[in-house]
């Protein structure tokens, strides 16, 4: 649905009042609707797909999952309908105003702004980014088309990855994410599409996405990304839209295999999810943002048994979670059912850094080569 | 061996008779004088019981003050003073300083005090922890001057030691001042002399009570009912209450020739076809002398007057508060924390438990700044008296924890025991003999008839508090529309016209599709203060995308009935139930009609006390007002039927069943960033 990263060369030659306006163009469509409808006595109302778990569609051609045509109605019948509605034109106002000043905000900065709308205010910043995500939806544009971006989120890179940035003063620059960096790694910065990053070369094979920093240090102090030809990437909890983007990016660009290491519990299935089969949120930005060849490295729940990891008891939550999976489309394979199934059938869950219960190079000596053979990737 | 004692008789040197004074004194937590918290309460109770009981039996509105002072450490003056009918001289040492002396023991109907314990108690206290001696005074109307008499008890022989007298030239034409000094202490918060008197004020709106506390604040709830109310009429014993020695003595004691006649005579109930039964199944002629019965033949009468069907005891020896009163006292004490809403107070019709009439009474406050997450504030009263202690051993407790409130709106845990939320109930049951679980009084026992009207009484009070708070939800959801139509809609008109340069349109008909109902809004003008009406105005407004012809109904409490002036004379009316109606003139889509009902201050309206009816539309389609119930039996004209139809006829089929976008929620809300 979304153009933008497609057309990147149509950019630099427009005004940047011009491609918001562009980007908007479907919003003066709405305005038109509503006000007939207004005119016409009916109550306001525009269709949009719904961005739930029962309307993802898994795309044979993309091999992501994707918004399905189940369209929702929102309505002024209701008040929520109705603030929406109306604060979706505040919105198209603002980001106007931002490209005649040429300024871009922050979804947090946003959230803030509202507060000048009287009734249109948002309640809160969920609120304000459902509505972006709606106003990509409609437009099937970015959020960075309109001008608003999150902060910067800091996932890091650390490996043989060379690449060069365009930084805020416009200077490119070669970065090397292992000789060029210090310990933290390469930082991300929230825009990762090529004209702010160029990938130029690497002498990796293949990429671990982990979701603990913790994890992160311990492979990096082993020595793992050098002794394996490994970049490491760290999703830092649910990964932000850039960190998915990159993955993809390094995936599609550098044909580098990805494998996600995460903890063995529901949520981190989830986190799994949102990288290889996309996020149902942003189930409109899932050829993009999804790299549908991730697979699931660990700790899952055989490992648990299979290397007897010390483990803590599912909660009721997780227990709702692991449930809402077994109905989740994502998740309908024999594999995933099988996984989820024990976990339920055991109630344990394991932390990625219990696996330190053998000795702080138990994960790179043992466990990881283990798997990554059983994979195909060592 | 004839010198040497036997155990009997070592035994009965030491057996000798013990004052009831000394055995109170010795066990004084019984009449609950166990610790100086509670003694003080206990004497302020007791002082001001026997001021009520007596301003009522003399028919004089009460004014009652009660001034509490700290004299020392630990020990405080307490004084109360009422208008009561005053004493006489020669009674006054007999009802301050002699335990079980009173007139009311004997008396068969209902009143606060009743053994004559108490005030002497809390004399025979303060002598005890001050060695100080109660100061009386006392003026009766007939005399010039007031007595003051200073008293002790003796508690050897339970008798009253004066210790000084004197007169007085008073301020005022009768009344009774007690003084004690006593070791006490005072706070407030539960439990305390201020709850119980404001419990008091709530249940007596015709006294007017005055309490100065220690630290020189002076708390007043002024009367808020100008009336006192009627005294309870005392009333013959009736037989299915009665014990066998109390049988006995009555026959011993009277004055009349025959078994017959003490039966017709000296009790309840007992018709001449009674008698006649009874005197049968008791094998007696009639004729015997009263005293000639006793040993089994006592008991085979007492068995006969039990099993006979006799007409049931008078509930003229009750005095219930009544729902008006219950009412105004509510308001009067509560007044400040602002209650959204005040039930119409509950009074059962009186019952009959053993010998002995009982009535239950409820009343019940919701909201304002009463705390929401807390459980309930019950008040339970016995006679017109606030109990406050012993709340969980309580009939009144358990018959609120057995109530299923979740039915109700409240909430509870499992459907039992106390119910949470900002609300009061209010207990109050009346009695010519409360079945108390101890002597002190502080809780009323189980009971199957008592718990059953209790239980009566509390849904017929909770069914109100139902109806109040779904109308309440109801005009939450009509104001979210309110919302969308008066403060969004006119906006998502402005910014859509301005970004497709067009005129803003007429949202009227967007309004009234978005409504789609008929709004009827009553709202209570109450009079400035001073003024002597209450105004209750009811707009009806159109809200539908088709012209409407309605009838409005109107119920009142037929108390209250009629209003007047009224805007518009209705088509018809009812008065003995309290009903009125009206054939609106046709309403547009957004048209609106008013009608104003004006009523006199005194008949204490509330929006709540009117309920509105309304036929020519549906359920569906109606806000602030329910459809007219099938039991009214009113002919509703042909052209409000008609329009019904047709409007009916002409609506669209229902809702759209589209998914409302903004209410489907995505389960996989931790799959984003």
């Amino acid at each position: 649905m979304a153009r933008r990263a497609k057309e990147p060369s149509t950019k630099s030659e427009e005004s940047a009042e011009s491609v918001s306006a562009r980007a908007l163009r479907p919003t003066l469509d709405l305005a038109e609707q509503v006000y007939d409808q207004l005119a016409h006595g009916e109550i306001p109302r525009m269709r949009l797909p719904l961005r739930t778990k029962q309307n993802i569609a898994f795309q044979m051609r993309e091999g992501v999952w994707k918004l399905g045509r189940a369209l929702g109605t929102r309505s002024a019948r209701k008040k929520d309908g109705a603030l929406m509605l109306l604060r979706t034109f505040y919105l198209v106002d603002f980001i106007g105003e931002m490209a005649r000043a040429g300024k871009t905000s922050t979804l947090r900065e946003l959230y803030y702004i509202s507060e000048g709308w009287e009734e249109g205010k948002f309640h809160s910043e969920d609120e304000s980014n459902l509505l972006i995500e709606d106003l990509e939806v409609l437009c099937t544009r970015l959020r960075e088309d309109f001008r608003l971006h999150p902060e910067e989120n800091g996932a890091s890179v650390i490996g043989d990855l060379t690449l060069r940035e365009r930084n805020r003063k416009g200077i490119a620059k070669k970065i090397n994410c292992r000789d060029d960096v210090g310990d933290g790694g390469y930082a991300l910065p929230f825009n990762v599409e090529r004209e702010k990053i160029e990938l130029l070369s690497t002498g990796a094979k293949f990429i671990i996405a982990i979701e603990c920093g913790g994890m992160v240090d311990r492979l990096a102090e082993n020595g793992f990304d050098e002794q394996h030809d490994a970049l490491l990437v760290h999703l830092k909890g649910q990964p932000a839209r850039s960190t998915r983007r990159f993955l993809k990016r390094l995936n599609e660009e550098m044909k580098l295999p990805v494998v996600v290491f995460t903890d063995g519990d529901p949520w981190s299935f989830r986190i799994f999810a949102s990288v290889a089969y996309g996020a149902i949120k942003t189930a409109h930005l899932s050829q993009y943002l999804a790299t549908p060849s991730a697979e699931f490295l660990g700790v899952t729940p055989s490992d648990i048994e299979n290397y007897d990891l010390p483990s803590d008891k599912l909660s009721d939550v997780d227990i709702r979670a692991l449930q809402a999976e077994l109905t989740d489309p994502r998740f309908q394979t024999a594999e995933w059912r099988a996984e989820i199934e024990l976990m339920l059938k055991n109630g344990k869950k394991a932390e990625q850094q219990s696996l330190a219960k053998y000795g702080l190079n138990y994960v790179t000596e043992k466990y990881l080569p283990e798997k990554l053979t059983e994979m195909g990737i060592l | 061996m004839a010198e040497r004692p036997t155990v009997a008789q070592q035994l009965a040197a030491k057996q000798r008779e013990i004052s009831v004074a000394e055995f109170f004194e010795r066990n004084r937590q019984i009449l609950g004088f166990d610790n100086p918290l509670r003694a003080l309460l206990t004497t302020v109770k007791e002082g001001v019981d026997n001021a009520l009981d007596a301003c009522e039996e003399a028919g004089i509105l009460p004014e009652i003050s009660v001034e509490i002072a700290r004299e020392g450490t630990e020990r405080l003056r307490v004084a109360v003073d009422d208008n009561g009918p005053g004493i006489l001289r020669r009674q006054i040492p007999n009802v301050f300083a002699r335990l079980l002396y009173g007139s009311r023991f004997h008396a068969n109907r209902q009143s606060r005090g009743q053994q004559g314990i108490g005030i002497s108690a809390a004399v025979l206290y303060a002598a005890l922890t001050t060695a100080r001696p109660a100061r009386i005074v006392s003026k009766v109307a007939e005399e010039e001057a007031a007595q003051v008499v200073e008293l002790l008890i003796d508690t050897q022989r339970n008798l009253p030691r004066v210790i000084s007298e004197d007169l007085l030239l008073w301020d005022r034409p009768h009344g009774t001042r007690v003084e004690l000094l006593l070791k006490a202490k005072y706070q407030r918060g539960r439990q305390s002399p201020f709850e119980y008197l404001k419990d008091t004020a709530i249940v007596n709106p015709h006294a007017r009570i005055v309490l100065v506390e220690p630290d020189g604040t002076r708390v007043t709830w002024e009367r808020a009912a100008p009336t006192a109310p009627p005294i309870p009429k005392e009333v013959l014993p009736h037989p299915y209450g009665l014990e066998l020695g109390e049988l006995a003595s009555r026959l011993k004691a009277t004055a009349r020739p025959t078994v017959a006649e003490v039966l017709a005579r000296e009790f309840a109930g007992v018709t001449p076809r009674a008698l006649r039964e009874v005197l049968g199944r008791a094998g007696l002629s009639g004729k015997e002398k009263p005293d000639s019965i006793h040993g089994e033949l006592l008991e085979t009468l007492l068995e006969a007057l039990r099993t006979v069907p006799l007409l049931p005891p008078s509930a003229e020896s009750l005095s219930p508060i009544g729902p008006l009163l219950i009412k105004r006292g509510l308001r009067n004490v509560l007044g400040e924390i602002r209650p959204d809403f005040f039930a119409p107070p509950v009074s059962r019709p009186p019952k009959v438990r053993g010998g002995f009439p009982f009535l239950v009474e409820v009343g019940l406050v919701y909201g304002g700044e009463l705390p929401p997450d807390q459980p309930v504030q019950l008040l339970r009263f016995a006679n017109r008296v606030p109990l406050l202690f012993q709340q969980g051993a309580c009939a009144v407790t358990n018959a609120v924890a057995n109530l299923d409130w979740r039915r109700y709106g409240l909430e509870q845990k499992g459907g039992s025991g106390l119910p949470s939320g900002p609300c009061l109930i209010l207990v109050h049951v009346a009695s010519t003999k409360i079945p108390f679980t101890s002597e002190a009084k502080e809780a009323i026992a189980e009971d199957p008839e008592i718990d059953k009207e209790i239980t009566l009484a509390l849904q017929a009070a909770a069914r109100h508090l139902r109806l109040h708070l779904s109308r309440r939800s109801r005009r939450e959801q009509a104001s979210e529309k309110f919302d969308v139509i008066l403060r969004i809609l006119p906006r998502l008109a402005e910014k859509t016209s301005a970004l497709v340069g067009k005129p803003v349109p007429d949202l009227t008909p967007v309004i009234t599709r978005i409504m789609d109902v008929v709004y009827v809004n009553p709202s209570v003008v109450a009079a400035a203060k001073g003024g002597s009406t209450t105004t209750v105005r009811v707009e009806i407004v159109n809200y539908t995308p088709r012209a409407r012809v309605l009838e409005l109904f109107l119920e009142m409490p037929p108390a209250a009935f009629p209003p007047d002036p009224v805007s518009r004379s209705p088509d018809g009316s009812e008065p003995e139930l309290g009903r009125m109606w009206w054939t609106l003139p046709k309403l547009l889509p957004s048209a609106r009609a008013e009608i104003a009902l004006t009523f006199p201050r005194s008949s204490e309206i509330d929006a709540d006390e009117v309920d509105f009816y309304e036929a020519g539309v549906d359920e569906a389609h109606l806000l602030g007002a329910d459809p007219l119930p099938g039991d009214w039996e009113v002919r509703v004209p042909r052209a409000v039927i008609e329009a019904a139809e047709e409007a009916a006829a002409a609506a669209p089929p229902g809702e759209e069943t589209e998914v409302d976008y903004d209410g489907a929620k995505s389960e996989g809300a931790l799959d984003e960033e």
